[in-house]
């Protein structure tokens, strides 16, 4: 239930180095201190331009102490920062990345390598070093060593240690202090906050046993000063709420989609909601309700995950699975979800749905003819969906092709986008389908360029596709909705209730279908 | 110089030993402690110095002693620091912790333990914070946390705490009391598995414990002290599947505080953060299954909450829940809801990719109610996983690698165990189609990662699938199209081939792969032949010569064709790679077992080669060419197959002298031994015999004058009486290399250290055997200046297995006496003559100036010490008579020309040695050589 270790990499692809830490730069190896405490940044090969650093490393003795008695004869000391660094790239197929082909790295041979990876250290301290979990978003990797609390031979299944689950969820949470919950990290505060660790892990995990993940974004503050009443403040609250009560809860669903246009292939789609709920409630441990509903015969919500501030669940709401077989019977609301919020914005629950319809329907086909490409698409708007977007987009991007030439597209609505040095067309729908719901576009486009414009193994020859971006406010596909009346708040003021809803799109592929499309599963997921 | 911290402590934690080769461990240990003492440093500062004791506590403390003592530092900077430095003095008590753990001082209950985990227990009760602004409360936070440490570490070592924290526990209503919870739970469940171990203990010794009434009950425990026991059982974790078995407590059904302090504990983990409630549930799980009194129902009301969540640790804890209480705590349909839960997870698209791996893993070793096989470890399907379900997580292109590879593999065990009819054969249709799209889009030129992805993903269709022939034969096709357009893969077909023929060693899919592979290289016309390509052609084709079943001619023909001017002019520039890379296809058809039916054509290949344009290959295959064609198969055989044995297949050495065989190689170098081997050590000295004392009263030639000029005159032959030859023994050094017992023909080498000796002749000794007698080297030395000296000697020998070493022995000495020599006269000369000369000598000495010289050395010598003296020492070199006690006279000679002459007499106050010498710079040798013999007599006496 402890890591013995620590490791938080930068890893840049390109010479975008944050040099401004820089003291010294030798032309082979890179040693550039940050003037933070603590931190140092070690670049390995730069000559390839793939910089790898570590930025923060955590060693914790007592851990190490207890592995070394816990392993006996098998124990497997860490490597100095320099070789497990090494040995980490090699194991992710990260190192050497000039070479073609190095045999410790591409090696054929078939292990379970994420989430634990196994080092094999050479020299003295020979053996193999398991499980390292990693996590890696954008530029950086973090790894922990979870201590092998049972005995190490055989090795024991990853389910059978506790810390592995724990290590994954330490990662995860810091890799989100560090870098936001977005998709794109800000690199001026990955250095603040950085910098911002010693002081974070000193709270939550001063010893290697993990106590809690750091709240993204909040610096650690000391908590406020609570009532000494009989109520026990939970844990996870880090203060308590003083002022007028205000409960926000957005409903986002997101549909993604696979479109064949082909009789011998099934069309896919499917529906994920979540639930984010913003609570700004007075005392100790409130009480909030919060219901789900459905429309009468709406299919019932599947495989919904839970908060852990979700003080108790009904057995009936956990029971319908995407993996089974839709029963009718199946329980259909109202969803409660009993709940003691935090101060900060959490996500309540996530649900999958199955609906009949994807909300556009879409065919493209594409035919060579002489130097050009003839496009053709249709989209229809489903008449169940609220014909007004936030946005709505299609990119219709070529691959292994020359440079586009000459686009000439004919279309019904909307207006069109022509990016040639990305060979990307990207129609702009707006906020409204025309009446009738359906938009076309028709032309050709020569490929005439004088360079050669993106590549994808993918796509090639007529694979291609169309991907949709829409938004539609306040709406959800499976009819899901949170009545303001239905949110209870069992406290004396009477709070302010707030609710939305929307629906969005994410990985919304419509294939040609005059071109081989990729294969994809029997079932939507991908 | 706070800067200058930050960096010496980011230096020591990036390279530890890197850092303390430049300084030692305790200097700098003691500067990190005086800088912490300093009032100067900020705490910012002090905080960074803290971390290597954190961090790197055992290299820093290498002793328990070390340990105590910092500790006992620390804590008067803990004492002496200021309260309102909170983060400081947090920091203060994990470096504490550290130490006293790693150093195992907490083990032996030193004493600096015990007074710091009286500081802890102090700041965990230490509550008087409550109605001020909480700004301590970090520090009562630590304490625990290091309490918690301790106890992990050391278990059983707050047992007799446990009402203590229980107490402080139930009182705490600020976020601390989570830090209790975690501190209380390991405490209980440690006490417990004490118990567990104790014989007779039960129902009333655990109502003891809860009570606190540990004086009474408890007594016998604290002997068995667990933390020295030496099984680090309890540090384990107890919920180790089917095959584990758990210390049980036999209390009978009651333990009602137990199962009381258990549903408190259980009712406010909801109070705790994720994290730690998934540590509360695993501890109470252990707590449970080792005391059956208590029902695991307890855990019940707090299933759904467990199930429905999102938090990957907490769904961990409730499996082990499952592991531990199978079917007693879970319901046939409750394990059909988690595996369900399980598959839906894997894929779900709000978690992240690791967490959907960790769940897959969760599936294939997944806790079953009744599990048909007990396998530890290995990845077996759960029953109720059926292709249906699994079908949800059938690979597809849009995974990432991994994520790929890992549902790659479930499903083939999936439909593996449906096998080939109903759904296991579309199910296997289906991945098949699935590594063909991956394959073309190898095909089409993708990133080297997603190459790597496929053949892997190849490797693991056929290991599950290569009996599947229609399968297997056609990926074999498929991959040599592959190979045709793509032949920068060569690589990864080889180590694809390697790796199938390792693990499917029944299955041929391999040698058929290379046989395919064979014909796309030599059925392909030339023309479009780039040299990249042939290279890598080359490369393959080494491999397929490994292969003793496949016929090799194709190739054969292949080379010769390429080797032709006439059909090829890629080997025509004479590039010494590529010279290479056809030599070594020759090499491995050289021993490939269907040689003789490739005598005629290899040997043409060979003589083809010989006419290549770089020197050195010509050299090789002309090399190649003659043991081809002298030798007979057999030693052919013999010549490479050491080095074939080597490297086999995996040979991808690109020296020289592996082109030349590397069974020659290790032959023909001389190796070098790792340490000296044997040495020489001076041999004792021989009785010597003819003393010129025997003669008694002959008369010399003459007068004394007369003597010395006869004596001179004997040096007009330059080479008389000008070498001295020592007596050494050759013997092992007491190491015990077997492999070095018997060395025969060894060749001593000598080389000088100064300019004071004329080179020295090598010597051979025929055998050292360690068992025999050492053997007698006698080593000659021709001064040019009779000075000590030391010789640097090294040697060449072989040893029983043929090889040939070459070892340093350590360094010969040669003192200044081993030079003397007695005065070279001939020995009709007699007593007289000698006598005469001496006297000659001395007077010549004295009257004269240059070069001689005259001294005195005293000493304190009894009369008696003195004669023991003159007789050990002194002997060989006397001119006077042994029994003329007032006077001895002594000469030494000293090749080529040097005479050492002394008078050595007792007076009243001292022992006179006066010194006559013909060379000057002898003096302050002679000098410490007497202080030395003297000063032996000395104390040999008192």
């Amino acid at each position: 239930m402890t890591v013995r270790g620590l490791w938080i990499i930068s890893h840049e692809n390109g010479g975008n180095l944050s040099i401004r830490f820089s003291r010294f730069v030798t032309s082979n190896y890179c040693h550039i201190y940050a003037n933070i405490t603590y931190f140092f940044r070690i670049a390995c090969r730069s000559l390839c331009f793939v910089m790898s650093c570590v930025s923060f490393i955590r060693r914790f003795s007592t851990v190490e102490h207890r592995a070394k008695s816990l392993a006996g004869s098998s124990y497997v000391a860490v490597p100095e920062e320099s070789t497990f660094l090494q040995l980490l790239l090699t194991e992710l197929g990260l190192s050497d990345s000039g070479k073609n082909y190095v045999a410790l790295r591409d090696d054929c041979l078939y292990r379970p390598r994420s989430p634990a990876l196994e080092l094999h250290v050479d020299g003295p301290g020979k053996g193999i070093l398991w499980p390292v979990l990693t996590v890696s978003q954008g530029p950086l990797i973090l790894a922990c060593l979870p201590l092998v609390d049972v005995p190490p031979d055989p090795r024991p299944p990853l389910a059978s240690l506790l810390s592995v689950s724990q290590g994954l969820t330490l990662l995860a949470g810091l890799q989100t202090f560090l870098l936001g919950s977005g998709s794109k990290p800000d690199s001026e505060g990955l250095g603040s906050r950085l910098a911002m660790l010693p002081s974070v892990l000193l709270q939550v995990c001063p010893l290697g046993t993990p106590l809690d993940v750091p709240l993204p974004g909040t610096p650690a503050t000391p908590t406020a000063p609570t009532s000494a009443g009989t109520q026990k403040q939970p844990a996870w609250k880090t203060g308590l709420h003083r002022g007028r009560a205000v409960v926000n809860v957005g409903l986002i669903e997101t549909v993604r989609s696979m479109q064949y246009g082909n009789r011998s292939r099934q069309d896919l789609w499917d529906v994920y909601g979540t639930v984010t709920c913003k609570c700004e409630v007075e005392g100790v441990l409130p009480n909030v309700t919060v219901t789900l509903s459905l429309p009468p015969n709406g299919s019932p919500l599947q495989d919904i995950l839970v908060h852990p501030c979700v003080t108790s669940l009904d057995s009936s709401i956990l029971t319908a699975s995407s993996v089974d077989n839709y029963d009718g019977s199946a329980f259909s609301g109202p969803y409660k979800f009993p709940f003691s919020p935090p101060l900060e914005p959490f996500r309540l629950c996530s649900y999958t749905s199955e609906v009949p319809v994807p909300p556009i329907l879409g065919s493209y086909q594409l035919k060579e003819e002489e130097n050009q490409l003839r496009v053709s698409v249709t989209l229809k708007l489903h008449e169940s969906i609220k014909n007004s977007f936030e946005f709505c987009n299609a990119h219709l991007p070529f691959f292994n092709r020359d440079q586009m030439g000459v686009v000439d597209m004919k279309l019904s609505s909307g207006q069109l986008d022509v990016s040639k040095e990305k060979n990307l067309l990207v129609w702009i729908l707006g906020q409204k389908f025309p009446k009738s719901r359906e938009v076309t576009m028709e032309g050709k486009i020569s490929f005439s360029g004088p360079t050669p414009g993106p590549s994808d193994p993918l796509c090639t020859k007529l694979t291609a596709y169309v991907k949709l971006h829409f938004k539609v406010p306040d709406m959800t596909l499976s009819g899901c909705y949170v009545d303001q009346h239905s949110v209870q708040v069992y406290s004396s003021a009477k709070p302010r209730i707030v609710t939305s809803r929307e629906l969005q799109s994410k990985e919304y592929y419509i294939w040609n279908s005059t071109g081989t499309a990729p294969v994809s599963s029997g079932q939507m997921m991908m | 110089m706070a800067a200058n911290w930050a960096e010496r402590i980011s230096a020591f934690s990036r390279r530890p030993s890197g850092f303390l080769s430049g300084t030692t461990a305790e200097a700098f240990l003691a500067e990190l402690l005086r800088e912490l003492r300093d009032d100067r440093a900020t705490y910012s500062v002090k905080i960074l110095l803290l971390s290597p004791l954190c961090e790197h506590s055992t290299l820093l403390c290498c002793s328990d002693s070390v340990g105590e003592e910092t500790a006992l530092e620390l804590m008067s900077v803990f004492v002496q620091c200021p309260p309102k430095s909170v983060q400081f003095r947090c920091h203060l008590l994990l470096a504490l912790t550290s130490v006293l753990i790693c150093t195992s001082c907490v083990k032996s209950h030193s004493r600096a333990s015990l007074d710091f985990l009286d500081v802890l227990l102090q700041i965990a009760q230490d509550t008087s914070d409550i109605h001020t602004d909480g700004r301590q409360r970090p520090l009562r936070a630590t304490a625990c946390e290091c309490l918690r440490e301790l106890e992990a570490c050391c278990p059983g070592l707050l047992s007799q705490r446990l009402e203590l924290l229980g107490g402080l526990r139930q009182q705490e209503t600020s976020r601390l009391h989570q830090a209790y919870a975690e501190l209380y739970t390991l405490v209980l469940r440690n006490a417990i598995y004490q118990l567990t171990q104790e014989t007779g203990a039960g129902a009333e010794h655990l109502k003891a414990l809860l009570g606190g009434n540990t004086s009474a009950a408890w007594e016998a425990d604290q002997e068995s002290d667990l933390t020295s026991s030496k099984d680090s059982a309890i540090l384990s974790s107890l919920i180790l599947g089917p095959m584990g078995t758990v210390p049980t407590l036999h209390t009978g059904p009651d333990c009602k505080e137990l199962r009381s302090v258990l549903s408190t504990l259980l009712d406010e983990s909801y109070l705790l953060t994720p994290l730690c409630q998934a540590t509360l549930l695993h501890r109470l799980t252990e707590v449970v299954a080792m005391v059956p009194g208590v029902p695991p129902a307890i855990f019940r009301t707090h299933l759904l909450r467990l199930l429905g969540t999102s938090e990957v640790s907490l769904l961990h804890a409730t499996l082990l829940l499952k592991c531990a209480f199978t079917d007693s705590l879970f319901s046939s349909e409750d394990e059909a809801f988690i595996l369900k839960r399980l598959v839906v997870l894997s894929q779900h698209p709000l978690l992240s990719t690791p967490e959907k791996l960790f769940y897959m893993d969760c599936i294939l070793h997944f806790p079953e109610n009744r599990p048909i096989s007990c396998s530890d470890g290995d990845e077996t399907l759960p029953v109720l996983l059926t292709p249906q379900l699994a079908s949800a997580l059938v690979p597809t292109v849009f995974n990432d690698s991994t994520t790929l590879l890992a549902r790659f593999n479930m499903l083939s065990l999936v439909y593996l165990e449906e096998g080939e009819e109903g759904q296991g054969g579309q199910g296997l249709a289906y991945l098949y189609k699935h590594l063909s799209s991956l394959l073309s889009m190898v095909e089409n030129g993708c990133s080297r990662e997603l190459i790597v992805t496929f053949f892997r993903a190849a490797f693991l269709f056929l290991y599950y699938f290569c009996h599947v022939e229609r399968y297997s034969n056609d990926l074999t096709k498929q991959l040599c199209q592959l190979y045709f357009h793509h032949t920068k893969l060569a690589p990864h077909l080889i180590n694809l081939a390697d790796q199938t023929q390792d693990r499917l060693s029944e299955s041929s899919w391999s040698v058929g792969l290379l046989k395919a592979l064979q014909r796309v290289i030599t059925e392909a016309p030339l023309t479009q032949l780039t040299s990249h390509d042939l290279s890598r052609h080359l490369k393959m084709l080494v491999r397929v010569a490994d292969e003793g079943e496949i016929i090799q001619q194709s190739t054969l023909t292949f080379l010769s064709s390429i080797i032709t001017p006439s059909s090829s002019s890629l080997c025509t520039g004479g590039d010494w790679r590529l010279g290479n890379d056809i030599l070594r296809v020759c090499r491995r058809l050289l021993v490939h077992p269907s040689l003789d039916s490739l005598l005629t054509p290899l040997a043409d290949v060979l003589h083809l080669i010989c006419h290549y344009a770089d020197m050195e290959i010509q050299d090789h295959a002309r090399l190649y060419y003659t043991l081809l064609t002298t030798l007979s198969r057999e030693k052919l055989a013999g010549v490479l197959a050491q080095g074939m044995e080597e490297g086999g297949r995996q040979v991808k050495k690109q020296s020289l002298s592996c082109l030349m065989g590397e069974g020659l190689t290790s032959t023909l170098t001389i190796q070098q031994t790792e340490r000296a081997v044997f040495r020489l050590i001076e041999a004792p000295p021989e009785p010597r015999a003819g003393d010129i004392n025997s003669n008694e009263v002959e008369t010399g030639p003459g007068e004394a004058s007369a003597l010395v000029e006869a004596y001179r005159d004997q040096f007009s032959d330059s080479s008389f009486a000008s070498e001295i030859t020592l007596q050494y023994q050759l013997v092992h050094i007491n190491s015990h290399d077997c492999h070095f017992d018997q060395l025969f023909s060894i060749h001593l080498h000598f080389s000088l250290t100064d300019h004071h000796y004329e080179e020295l002749g090598d010597i051979s000794v025929p055998c050292l055997l360690r068992e025999r007698p050492s053997t007698i080297v006698q080593l000659t030395l021709k001064p040019r200046k009779p000075y000590p000296t030391s010789l640097h000697a090294s040697a060449i020998f072989t040893s029983p297995d043929g090889h040939t070493w070459h070892t340093t022995l350590p360094d010969i000495h040669v003192a200044f006496q081993q030079t003397f020599l007695p005065l070279p006269v001939p020995s009709s000369w007699g007593r007289g003559g000698t006598l005469s000369v001496f006297e000659g000598l001395w007077d010549e000495i004295c009257s004269e100036s240059g070069d001689s010289a005259t001294s005195l050395f005293c000493c304190q010598l009894k009369e008696a010490a003195l004669n023991t003296l003159v007789e050990k020492h002194f002997l060989p070199f006397l001119i006077s008579d042994l029994s003329h006690k007032e006077e001895f006279k002594v000469l030494f000679f000293l090749p080529p020309r040097s005479h050492i002459l002394l008078k050595v007499s007792s007076e009243e106050d001292a022992v006179h040695f006066n010194i006559a010498t013909d060379n000057w710079e002898l003096l302050s040798h002679i000098n410490s050589y007497l202080l030395k013999v003297t000063s032996l007599q000395e104390d040999t006496l008192s």
